[in-house]
């Protein structure tokens, strides 16, 4: 009977107390929970690239094969990539390149400063969406232009993506078009707009071409495929077709006769160039990664290429990374190249521009990345920060020096799905 | 008659590289990918390549193959 008087009066003593005393609280009630609202992310990266190339040499084209190639350029470029959902991506550049070229000042056998200083200036825009239907699959639309003081240029591409259902396959199939136009006057103070085909000073008293224009047409492939959990391979075919001007109209050419006779450039109006590249990725360990590249090249001019790169990105810290690089170049000539005075004047093709002749490359880099990844919510973070200098070296003298810059921010901003 | 035995002997090879890797694949999980989703890791051409590539596709005469434009769009051959 005690045990159940006991037991009685502990329940009820339970039922009963109070652990503390309500007190008015200093700080305000919080507020009920919001409902649950689903959100989309949509993410904005703008990235800023400079670049510096200095250029020594001495086989200009312009000048028939002997002459100096020193050459500077300085390169600019915006580029902002705006992604409103995961399905959807915006993608947007423009850039201005200052060329500062010795060679092309021997157009005109005059050597003033103004003259040596031209600009390129380019923009792209492109659009990238997964289907709703088949979200595995995604297609591509861009379009742009690239303009020079005699070089105009109008891109126009397209892409579908396919990707395997278990992610570790991807198929792209692509074609692009160039639309040119080579006519000298856009950007040259009196004209700004296209006048005529530029020939050397010596050569205008006659019309060397019937066309000022460059067609291409480009069909691209990739097959990246996952091999296993450290490594993966990518294949790129291509095909390109172009037809119209492909000869430059300033670049002179000089002939084996006794009377020294000069030319324009010549080459056949139709080109095909069949590429194939390979990369292959490695997971060495957790701070090394092997990236291998390899180019095979084939076109119809009788150039045949091989490219071998291999880079060795090592992490030094969780934000820091480098990567030294190497890359060998071997090229045959075209069949239509002969060096200064080389040319037969009977011939109906002639260059004598070195980058269509014999020769190996090397290229030499070392590159620095920082990527802290910096996240503020709603508000641009820094997200990295890349820099390389590269150096380059042609069997034929040609060396070369390029400083290149990137700096990439990001914002990720959430905001009520639409549904 | 060389040269397209040459072809042909890249063609057989590449088409032998194409199988061998089709039937060495294995199948990884979504949370195996850590190692392949390393920015280092990443497939195609980076922005930092951009600049070097341009060169190249001014100072040599192959272009493409993965790598900048195929043809058109400059000044160069």
């Amino acid at each position: 009977m005690k045990k159940r008087l006991l037991t009685l009066a502990c329940v009820l003593a339970a039922l009963a107390a109070d652990a503390q005393t309500p007190v008015p609280s200093a700080y305000p009630p919080d507020p009920p929970p919001a409902p649950y609202t689903k959100q989309t992310v949509s993410q904005t990266t703008l990235r800023l690239l400079l670049s510096h190339y200095r250029q020594t040499g001495r086989h200009s084209a312009v000048t028939g094969g002997d002459g100096t190639e020193e050459l500077t350029v300085q390169a600019q470029e915006l580029a902002l990539t705006y992604a409103p959902d995961s399905a959807q991506t915006l993608v947007a550049n423009v850039g201005v390149d200052a060329i500062t070229s010795a060679s092309t000042d021997r157009i005109d056998y005059v050597l003033s400063s103004a003259s040596r200083v031209d600009y390129r200036a380019h923009g792209n825009v492109g659009y990238r969406r997964r289907l709703a239907a088949d979200p595995r699959v995604t297609v591509s639309g861009q379009s742009g232009f690239s303009l020079e003081s005699d070089y105009f240029s109008l891109p126009v591409g397209a892409a579908v993506t396919h990707r395997s259902p278990d992610g570790s396959r991807e198929l792209t199939l692509g074609v692009q078009a160039f639309f040119d136009d080579l006519r000298w006057g856009r950007v040259n103070p009196g004209y700004y707009r296209p006048v005529k085909l530029i020939y050397p000073v010596e050569l205008r008293t006659q019309e060397w071409y019937s066309t000022y224009r460059r067609t291409s047409l480009n069909v691209t492939g990739a097959w990246q495929q996952v091999i296993n959990r450290k490594l993966q391979l990518a294949l790129y075919p291509e095909v390109a077709y172009q037809q119209g001007l492909l000869a430059t109209p300033f670049h002179r050419v000089y002939f084996a006769d006794d009377a020294r006779t000069v030319r324009v450039e010549n080459l056949p109006g139709t080109r095909w160039k069949l590429p194939v590249g390979a990369q292959l990725h490695w997971f060495a360990t957790g701070r090394v990664v092997v990236r291998s590249y390899y180019r095979w090249y084939w076109d119809s001019f009788g150039l045949t290429g091989h490219t071998a790169q291999l880079e060795t990105p090592v992490r030094l810290s969780p934000f820091l990374t480098v990567a030294p690089l190497v890359r060998l170049y071997q090229q045959s000539a075209v069949r239509y190249f002969e060096p200064f005075s080389g040319h037969s004047p009977e011939a109906t093709f002639y260059t004598s521009d070195y980058d269509l002749s014999a020769f190996t490359s090397l290229n030499l880099a070392l590159s620095l990345r920082y990527a802290p990844h910096l996240e503020r919510p709603g508000r641009f973070g820094f997200q990295a920060f890349d820099v390389r200098y590269s150096h380059y070296r042609r069997s034929d003298g040609l060396a070369a020096h390029n400083l290149s810059l990137v700096v990439e921010v990001l914002r990720n901003r959430p905001r009520p799905a639409a549904n | 008659m060389t040269k397209q035995l040459h072809i042909l002997r890249c063609s057989g090879a590449a088409l032998l590289t194409v199988v061998a890797v089709a039937t060495g694949c294995t199948t990884v999980k979504p949370y195996q990918r850590a190692q392949l989703n390393d920015a280092r890791m990443q497939l195609g051409q980076r922005p930092l390549d951009q600049p070097d590539s341009h060169v190249h596709t001014y100072r040599e005469g192959s272009t493409g193959g993965g790598g900048g434009t195929v043809s058109g769009g400059c000044g160069c051959n």
